[in-house]
């Protein structure tokens, strides 16, 4: 993280997040897909760091967590040399020995059973066993953790553990409001306010469907893209189609549908 | 007396999800014939003209986008979040001034609307314009309504009026209110406010004769506040008429009942006066009585019972070819069947009494329902029998195995398995060729479980139950009770991986046979499985057999361990042409025969199948299909869904429990 990545605050996520961090208590942030959640945690991240004294190599570690994801692939594994096996820190390691945050972006993805490793580092404890080394790693003083899942994916098919849940305070996400969304776009996409406040519009309206379990989204990182694709001289329709209408939805009548709000809020 | 209304006609699917889109309403949209003054929409109901009036340059699409984004643009923009009630009941002539309320509103709607929707601007200027040539002549008019048709004149997009002189000044005032709503800041509180300075204007002129005065053309432009004279008593001269009523535009709702802070109770009753020639006027605020006035109500229901193929209220009705004439029955005895669509299939026979296959018997298409509609159906489900949810996910995942192993000594992986590598490495010092097996791996195994649903979509399916004390209104048709069953079913499936497929089965003869096809195995679980969930209507009859022959390939062509079918039906098996052939006494035992044999296949193939009936006649046939353990007959259709629940965790305990301990024999 070089510079400041750019956040404006919805609600009091910032105050939040600081105090938490005061006391090093893991935090959970929940929201939809593309409603700023990494980059809240960037720039928090950001924030702490340029605070401090001796600034890290690595301040944010970040491991996208999937299906197929082992315990291994967090804590670290041995690898093969010539002459035997080194050992290799996983993410998770690195993150608690420096004293980094360590950010696992949609947890859920994750099997039960691998998250559970957390446990240990997320109470009072705040010790990592490391398993194949036969030792105990106990956390650096600045270590945190940020977990990040999106309850509407997929509507409650995977969740987390409740003893893995309540070892975090939830920090909850939603898409900011219009008139902010408009500003984020067009500080985003470089665009022109008129061209912002219009996919704002529109994306609200679109999530009206998602409501009605038509379609996800769209995400203020898609409304961005579009009016990425405007600014880049692409015709506002054909921005639409490209970024929207194909992007939230395989069916040809739900694509009819959104083509149709698409086309009432920007002419061909 | 009312216009037949129709619902829903199919050209308003894709527009209600725009509709959904910018209003966030889930509104039911329906179409009426006639008189636009006697469709006002109420808080749950769109009224569009249907066929769409015919505009040059816009297609009938269009022209409901139009009428539509307005609508929703009045729910965005807040022209029902004032207190209504309250507001009106200040003015004496309260429907006088809810049609000022609600024209300002237009008027403020179509503003925002050329500003948000810019896409949609120039056709809602064609359809304003062609609003604009039917409107009545406004000097033709009494005084009063002729002010007001200039202020709807104003509304859409007129630049001038032609207006006896004497007018010029009230119009001017009326004029300079309304344009106040355009600013991009007016609310629907500006509106309200504004509608006093319109009302005391308007309600100042009389409302009989002609006004005085040559005939000018008054220019919008122009118009300017005039400082208002004194409050006069009004009293109505003889032959006025009390209140005002003004000529409807077709895109634009007309203001019923909400725009008086009421919905769907009965309008006060008041002598109300159309302007329209013909009208006869009393019965216009008659807003939704839609819903109560004996005609319409009727008409209604026979909607719906077209929908469900002529089943009745309470009685059990007896499946049957509806639809079906006498002589389609005459080809029974003809040969073979063949397929010619992709979606085609064709299935053999079993004719117990000739004790024979027919080969290539019957014709099964397989369907995919578009299913437009937004069902709610899902949540309502998944809300009503959330109570069941946990304790089924918990027995589902009791018997949930790990779903994966650790293999040990592969050639690469994600982690070194140590004994190998230590093996390796002594191998390697005592000079001998060491092992590359030196890995290990977590590997996800088969899909443990492959389930299919099949419902049972005969007409008897549409029957509604009584209504209960606890679930009052309408009753449910089984049909919903079968959806809702599957419905918590697959979520729990969706929660613990099991692999499964949702169809709907019926029949209407042996080249008929229809599967439809909610959700494939393979298929994702989406928005489009539960709207085509939602779209399963009641068709014809229950040919059970072909169904189970066509999921049992389905099945067993899918990598699982475990493979179930489960039939939910509400009767025993029954086709127009299904052992007819032997005479009416042999139809029960041929039909029940070929089910009994299709299941058998299945078993065969190592598909386990598993009935369950709302039938309480149920056990006389089921017995002789399967093994007791693999039927269920529920007396009550209410327990549908908790017992479909139940028998899945128990099939899903069997079928696992036995697959290691016997092969099951193959034919």
């Amino acid at each position: 993280v070089t510079s400041q990545p750019y956040y404006l605050p919805t609600g009091d996520e910032i105050e939040l997040f600081r105090a938490a961090y005061e006391q090093r208590i893991p935090v959970l942030l929940k929201g939809p897909t593309g409603c700023g959640k990494t980059r809240f945690v960037e720039h928090m991240v950001w924030r702490l760091d340029a605070g401090r004294k001796a600034r890290l190599d690595e301040p944010l570690v970040t491991v996208t967590c999937h299906d197929d994801m082992t315990a291994a692939d967090l804590v670290g594994r041995y690898l093969l040399t010539a002459g035997g096996t080194t050992w290799l820190d996983g993410p998770l390691t690195r993150a608690a020995r420096t004293g980094a945050v360590c950010y696992l972006d949609e947890v859920v993805e994750a099997r039960k059973d691998t998250t559970v490793i957390l446990h240990s580092l997320t109470d009072h404890r705040r010790i990592l066993p490391l398993e194949r080394l036969g030792t105990t790693l106990p956390a650096h003083p600045d270590f945190m953790l940020v977990v990040s899942y999106n309850p509407g994916y997929q509507s409650g098919i995977k969740d987390l553990k409740p003893s893995t849940r309540q070892r975090f305070v939830a920090i909850e996400f939603g898409y900011p409001s219009e008139d902010l969304e408009a500003e984020i776009i067009a500080h985003e996409a470089d665009t022109d306010r008129d061209t912002a406040a219009a996919l704002a519009f529109l994306g609200n309206r679109m999530r009206n469907l998602d409501d009605a379990d038509v379609i996800d989204g769209p995400s203020t990182r898609l409304l961005v893209y579009v009016a990425v694709l405007i600014g880049n001289g692409i015709k506002p329709a054909r921005a639409c189609e490209a970024a929207l209408v194909q992007a939230l939805s395989d069916d040809t009548d739900i694509q009819d549908a959104i083509r149709a709000v698409t086309s009432a809020v920007f002419a061909a | 007396v009312r216009s037949p209304a129709r619902s829903s006609p199919p050209d308003f699917g894709a527009a209600a999800l725009f509709y959904r889109a910018l209003s966030g309403r889930d509104d039911e949209l329906a179409g009426y014939e006639g008189d636009a003054a006697q469709h006002p929409d109420t808080m749950t109901r769109v009224w569009l003209p249907d066929p769409a009036p015919g505009v040059a340059g816009v297609a009938a699409s269009d022209w409901y986008r139009v009428a539509l984004a307005h609508r929703a643009l009045h729910h965005l923009l807040g022209t029902f979040d004032l207190d209504l009630a309250a507001f009106i009941d200040d003015y004496p002539r309260s429907t006088l001034a809810a049609e000022i309320y609600a024209t300002l509103e237009d008027l403020r709607v179509d503003t925002a609307a050329d500003r948000l929707l810019t896409g949609l601007r120039s056709t809602a200027q064609v359809v304003r314009a062609h609003e604009l040539k039917a409107r009545p002549d406004a000097w033709t008019l009494p005084p009063r309504a002729a002010a007001a048709e200039a202020l709807v004149r104003l509304t859409l997009g007129a630049r001038d009026v032609r207006l006896p002189r004497s007018l010029h000044v009230p119009v001017s005032t009326v004029v300079a209110a309304a344009r106040q709503v355009t600013t991009p800041h007016a609310t629907a509180r500006t509106a309200a406010a504004l509608t006093r300075a319109v009302y005391d204007t308007l309600s100042r002129l009389r409302n009989v004769g002609i006004a005085a005065g040559p005939v000018e053309s008054f220019d919008f432009a122009g118009a300017a506040a005039y400082p208002a004279p004194a409050p006069v008593e009004l009293g109505a001269d003889a032959g006025e008429v009390l209140d005002l009523r003004f000529g409807p535009v077709a895109y634009r709702d007309v203001p019923g009942p909400r725009y008086r802070g009421l919905d769907d109770a009965p309008p006060p009753s008041e002598g109300v006066v159309a302007v329209e020639p013909g009208d006869d006027g009393s019965g216009d605020e008659d807003a939704d009585g839609a819903d109560r006035s004996d005609g319409v109500d009727s008409a209604d229901r026979a909607t719906v019972d077209a929908d469900s193929a002529g089943a009745d209220a309470g009685g059990v009705v007896p499946d049957s070819a509806a639809g079906l004439h006498p002589g389609e029955l005459a080809d029974v005895e003809q040969g073979a069947l063949s397929a010619s669509g992709r979606h085609e299939y064709v299935y053999p026979e079993w004719d117990a009494i000739a004790a024979r296959y027919r080969p290539d018997w019957v014709l099964l298409r397989a369907a995919h329902p578009p299913g437009i509609a937004i069902d709610p159906a899902k949540r309502r489900a998944v809300r009503r029998y959330a109570h069941l949810l946990p304790g089924l996910i918990a027995a589902l995942e009791r018997v949930r195995p790990a779903g994966r192993d650790v293999q040990l000594r592969l050639p690469d992986g994600d982690d070194l398995d140590l004994d190998a590598c230590i093996e390796a490495l002594a191998d390697l010092r005592a000079g001998a060729r060491p092992s590359d097996r030196v890995h290990a791996e977590l590997r996800p195994g088969r899909r443990d479980v492959a389930v299919a649903f099949a419902l049972d979509l005969s007409a008897s399916t549409a029957v509604r139950l009584p209504p209960t004390p606890d679930r009052p209104g309408t009753g449910e048709r089984i049909l919903d009770l079968e959806r809702d069953a599957v419905t918590l079913v697959s979520e729990a499936l969706e929660r613990i991986g099991d692999a499964y497929a949702i169809y709907g089965f019926s029949g209407a003869g042996r080249d008929n046979v229809v599967l439809t096809v909610v959700k494939e195995l393979e298929e994702r679980f989406s928005a489009a499985t539960l709207r085509r969930l939602g779209s399963l209507v009641p068709d014809h009859t229950t040919r059970m057999a072909p169904a189970i022959r066509h999921i049992t390939q389905r099945l067993v062509h899918f990598a699982a361990r475990t493979k179930i079918l489960m039939v939910v039906s509400d009767g025993r098996p029954f086709d127009i042409d299904y052992g007819q052939q032997y005479g009416e006494p042999a139809v029960l035992s041929y039909a029940i025969a070929d089910t009994a044999r299709a299941l058998d296949e299945a078993r065969a193939q190592g598909v386990r199948p598993y009935l369950i009936t709302v039938d309480p006649a149920g056990n006389d046939y089921l017995g002789q299909l399967c093994d007791p353990r693999e039927y269920h007959v529920i007396t009550d259709a209410r327990e549908l869904p908790a017992s479909l629940a139940e028998l899945y965790v128990v099939a899903r305990d069997e079928t696992r429990a036995t697959r290691s301990v016997s092969r099951l024999p193959s034919r």
